[in-house]
């Protein structure tokens, strides 16, 4: 029974993990790749955007910056987050 | 598991990781997604293997294997359960074998985190942390191993048992959560690699990077005090910091990790200090690289040097290697790390950012100066040089104080320019609050730097208070909501800003508590039962010496009954004396101990030593010591553990 016992422990930490790790090696090749990178970081990128546009928000509030960098700031990042948006439109189609 | 199942796994995952760090790089080369892939899963394979080892000799520690080399000079039959988990970093093996098995954890959640995004930066940021996996599996495989048998031809009975330095609860937290912290760096590290690698020196890997160098700064920030806190509790001197080479080993890095978590804040919002960003995150993870070679190569002497090795010049290679390569790659991508974009104003907040980010890293050349110089005249004049305290306290509290004004400082600063105004504005309180303050100390008796820092502690909390004012009428005008909703929708919407304005409040409370250290008294006395003596105002009787015998020691147990100047009844005492391996015939072998009893307050700390015994005469050594505000220090930890988590709480988008 130890025997078994021991082979059993020797499958299950060493050659099971050896296995999953080549496995990928045994597969076709993958081409999507590139697509899902893109699509993933904008959607990031546009959270981001939108993140900081809250925060400039809450800097003028309080009186942190004054009414032109606030109106130019808002402005450029509002481009930025159309561009990202087009992009993951343009991506998705 | 047999031990030699924990060193087969080490020499796989030595393997795996010179396996996964070519396969990735074929894979940035030919981009055929299946050696990602295969190199993502050889990482996590390292990652394993770690695991799989580093359980298998917690376990051997747990069942007192005494066959394994390690397990028999780091425990004993007597040694508690806890401190045989804790065993596993008392020495120089386990330790490295923790430390990478840290790492391993880390690695294991950025891979796995990072399954479907990243994808650009994720070759690169799994390359580097396999070698620097790599690098600790060197250690553990061929230099130092944790699964070597004992070298004695007989059968070993009991091991050495533990330092009994280190069977303490919170020796057995401290050295984790520093390790945590050191090793949490590993990952920002990478992706700076990565992006650097990549020519994205965007914003990308700074906002990727973020969260994780904030946990790492908390868990080096944590172990820091809990070392501080091990050291006031065990150590038996009155302190918690001693400007020793490893207590300084863990504040550099902090040092340059502070600094880069404000300058990180610029980059993202003004896309400037690309180039500056770099060098810091670099630095700090090349200064918790040193940091570990200072603490385990045994170059330094120093009270937290439990392990002497020949380890040294093996760090300090990897050290340099880092350097080189770092900065070499920061060289060749200078062109996409200039930004574009300029300083305003000396008034702005950007400014306020770099002064500070400056201050940071003069402060951290001087501790580093301070504690490499003894090892530099020692190997250029051959005389060593002791650089102590009074050194790194003439340069560093006057640098600290100026680290404390601009905490108060920045908050108060627009971005790009602040006006005439706004400065008049938003300075009158504050500056206010902080000479009403000096004027008032100053009356009290205080003199010199004592005012200076009770004063910006106030100016300090007049800044931040102003801050969170500032913010709840903007959110109660424009929401109209009551106050204690705007207060929370206002930290919880901004939990970055409010949760580091809450570290700021901690920060002020721990220099409150370093204050308090220029009003220490201490008196050395021996007593007999029911003689007194006074320190500080406060009398010491001695009522009672007993003795007993506990599983892992002996101890003589005094009790001290304390009362104050009118005579009221203050506490009583119970410092003992022990002596660590009694049952040792050998009687050089037994280890003497003094554990301490500390009665803490808000205003001040009795700190009693029980330094030696005469048993014969039934005579008692006592030293105490009365600290001012000790505990504002540690009120100051916790304060700053909640405002990282704070800020570190995740977001609902």
């Amino acid at each position: 029974m130890d025997y078994i016992r021991d082979y059993s422990l020797v499958f299950i930490f060493f050659v099971l993990p050896i296995i999953f790790v080549i496995q990928p090696l045994f597969l076709n090749k993958i081409n999507d790749f590139e697509n899902h990178i893109d699509l993933s970081s904008l959607k990031r990128k546009k959270r981001l955007l939108y993140r900081q546009i809250k925060e400039l928000e809450m800097e003028f509030d309080i009186g942190n910056i004054n009414q032109k960098d606030f109106e130019t700031s808002r402005k450029e990042l509002k481009v930025e987050v159309s561009e990202v948006i087009t992009k993951i439109n343009a991506n998705k189609i | 598991m047999t031990p030699i199942a924990g060193a087969v796994a080490l020499n796989l995952a030595f393997g795996f990781s010179i396996l996964s760090i070519i396969c990735l790089f074929i894979f940035t080369l030919n981009e055929d997604k299946r050696l990602f892939l295969t190199g993502q899963r050889l990482s996590l394979g390292i990652s394993f293997f770690v695991f799989l080892a580093t359980f298998i000799l917690w376990y051997q520690l747990i069942i007192s294997n005494f066959d394994i080399d390690y397990v028999a000079r780091y425990t004993s039959i007597e040694t508690p359960f806890i401190y045989k988990i804790s065993a596993l970093w008392a020495g120089q093996s386990g330790s490295l074998l923790f430390w990478l098995f840290i790492l391993s954890i880390f690695a294991t959640i950025t891979v796995l985190q990072n399954q479907s995004k990243h994808h650009g930066l994720m070759p690169w940021v799994i390359i580097s942390l396999s070698i620097i996996q790599l690098f600790f599996l060197i250690l553990t495989n061929f230099v130092t191993n944790p699964f070597m048998p004992t070298d004695a031809d007989f059968v070993v009975a009991n091991g050495n048992g533990l330092n009994p330095l280190l069977q303490n609860v919170t020796m057995a937290i401290h050295p984790p959560t520093l390790y945590l912290g050191y090793v949490g760096f590993s990952v920002p590290f990478a992706f700076a690699i990565s992006a650097l690698m990549n020519r994205d020196t965007s914003t990308l890997w700074i906002q990727s990077i973020r969260r994780w160098t904030l946990v790492a700064w908390l868990f080096l920030s944590s172990g820091i005090i809990l070392g501080g806190w091990w050291a006031y509790q065990e150590l038996g001197w009155g302190g918690y910091w001693a400007w020793d080479p490893v207590e300084n080993a863990s504040f550099m890095p902090w040092l340059t990790a502070t600094a880069f978590l404000h300058s990180i804040i610029i980059q993202e919002k003004k896309d400037m200090l690309r180039i500056w960003n770099m060098a810091l995150i670099i630095l700090t993870f090349t200064l918790c690289i040193f940091g570990t070679f200072l603490t385990r190569s045994g170059v330094m002497s120093s009270v937290h040097s439990f392990t002497a090795s020949s380890l040294g010049p093996i760090f300090l290679i990897f050290v340099f290697l880092i350097l080189i390569v770092s900065f070499s790659l920061m060289y060749l991508r200078r062109s996409e790390l200039r930004s574009e974009k300029r300083m305003e104003s000396f008034t702005s907040r950007e400014s306020g950012f770099l002064f500070n980010n400056l201050v940071f890293v003069v402060m951290c050349f001087a501790v580093f100066w301070g504690t490499l110089f003894p090892v530099i005249s020692e190997t250029i004049r051959g005389t060593k040089i002791t650089v102590g305290p009074p050194f790194f306290n003439q340069i560093n509290v006057p640098i600290g104080l100026i680290l404390l004004a601009l905490t108060g400082v920045g908050p108060l600063l627009a971005w790009r320019n602040t006006s005439k105004q706004s400065l008049i504005k938003n300075f009158t309180f504050p500056i206010l609050s902080g000479l009403i303050a000096a004027i008032i100390f100053l009356f009290i008796g205080f003199k010199g730097s004592v005012v200076i820092s009770f004063s910006l502690s106030v100016f300090v909390l007049a800044t931040i208070s102003t801050e969170f004012k500032r913010g709840i009428s903007a959110r109660t005008k424009k929401f109209k909501e009551s106050i204690f909703k705007a207060l929370f929708e206002m930290v919880s919407k901004n939990r970055s800003r409010y949760g580091g304005y809450i570290v700021h409040v901690g920060i002020v409370f721990m220099f409150v508590g370093f204050t308090g250290h220029a009003f220490d008294k201490e008196k050395e006395f021996s007593l007999t039962k029911g003689q007194s003596d006074h320190v500080a105002g406060y009398e010491f009787t001695l009522l009672k010496l007993s003795e007993t015998e506990r599983p892992n020691h002996y101890a003589w147990i005094s009790d001290i009954r304390v009362t104050d100047n009118k005579g009221e009844y203050v506490t009583n005492l119970y410092p003992e004396k022990r002596i660590y391996f009694h049952k040792n015939p050998d009687v050089n072998r037994r280890q003497p101990h003094s554990e301490l009893d500390i009665y803490s307050t808000l205003n001040k700390d009795i700190y009693s030593i029980f330094s030696a015994v005469d048993n014969e005469n039934g005579v008692a050594f006592i030293k105490i010591m009365v600290n001012p505000l000790v505990r504002w220090v540690w009120i100051g930890g916790y304060i700053l553990v909640i405002g990282t988590m704070i800020a570190l709480w995740p977001r609902k988008d």
